[in-house]
């Protein structure tokens, strides 16, 4: 099991792209909420969250990524994720955030869905 | 014939892992399938912190218990002895409920020793042959 949690961050033709790898929980969370409120406070339109390198993530994960879909939607933007895992997408499914987000199994769908 | 495995851990975020280790491992031991071993890490994630929510100190007593194909968790904070900080036991949000009903067959919440406990329950689908 592989414990290790990392961000990384790139802009792709103007669009930054937050990365996550490990598992974001209650004691992870507030890293990524960290990143993401960057990008609300520099008025970034659209962030995408790169999920693919997460292996788990909580109720604690989801009201970071909620709440700062609202802040980015309120000024006009959007957060958009990408994930593949069929158990990461559970998590989304079972809380019908499937039907809040819009969610691509590519870094490159959501870049391209502009 | 009936296993059952004790935890004590002091109330710290990162020390949450631990509980999801101890459950997985027990699943897999049990033959849960991957997915039910998935189901179980997440549920107790969420069942700690539905009991745990914003408190700041206290212990939290989880108890993990296999008898034949099914595992019961249960999750208690005790705050016995510790100073009072103004934690009120808080409410699992939304989320958190409709994740724990989703993932596990039988669940409940109730105050325990004044901190809050909270118990599940998933039954293996494999059946032994």
């Amino acid at each position: 099991m592989d414990l290790t949690f990392e961000i990384t961050e790139q802009v792709t033709g103007g669009v930054p792209v937050v990365s996550v790898a490990g598992e974001i929980d209650v004691a992870t969370a507030p890293t990524l909420r960290d990143h993401l409120a960057v990008h609300e406070e520099a008025g970034a339109g659209v962030v995408v969250v790169d999920l693919l390198g997460v292996s788990f993530l909580d109720s604690t994960a989801l009201g970071v990524l909620v709440g700062s879909f609202k802040r980015i939607r309120e000024s006009g933007g959007d957060l958009k994720l990408v994930i593949a895992e069929p158990r990461i997408l559970k998590v989304f499914e079972i809380t019908d955030l499937v039907r809040v987000f819009s969610i691509f199994s590519t870094v490159g769908e959501a870049l391209q869905d502009e | 014939m009936s296993d059952t495995v004790a935890l004590s851990l002091p109330v710290r975020s990162d020390l949450l892992v631990l509980a999801r280790i101890t459950a997985a491992t027990m699943a897999a031991r049990a033959d849960f399938d991957i997915e039910e071993i998935e189901d179980l890490r997440l549920a107790v994630d969420e069942l700690c912190l539905s009991v745990v929510g914003g408190a700041r100190s206290g212990t939290v007593r989880l108890e993990f218990t296999l008898d034949d194909a099914t595992i019961a968790i249960t999750c208690e904070l005790d705050r016995r002895g510790e100073p009072d900080d103004g934690y009120v036991p808080a409410e699992p949000d939304d989320l958190s409920i409709r994740l724990i009903e989703a993932l596990v067959d039988e669940h409940h919440r109730d105050a325990g020793t004044g901190g809050g406990r909270a118990w599940l329950s998933k039954r293996r689908s494999r059946v032994e042959h």
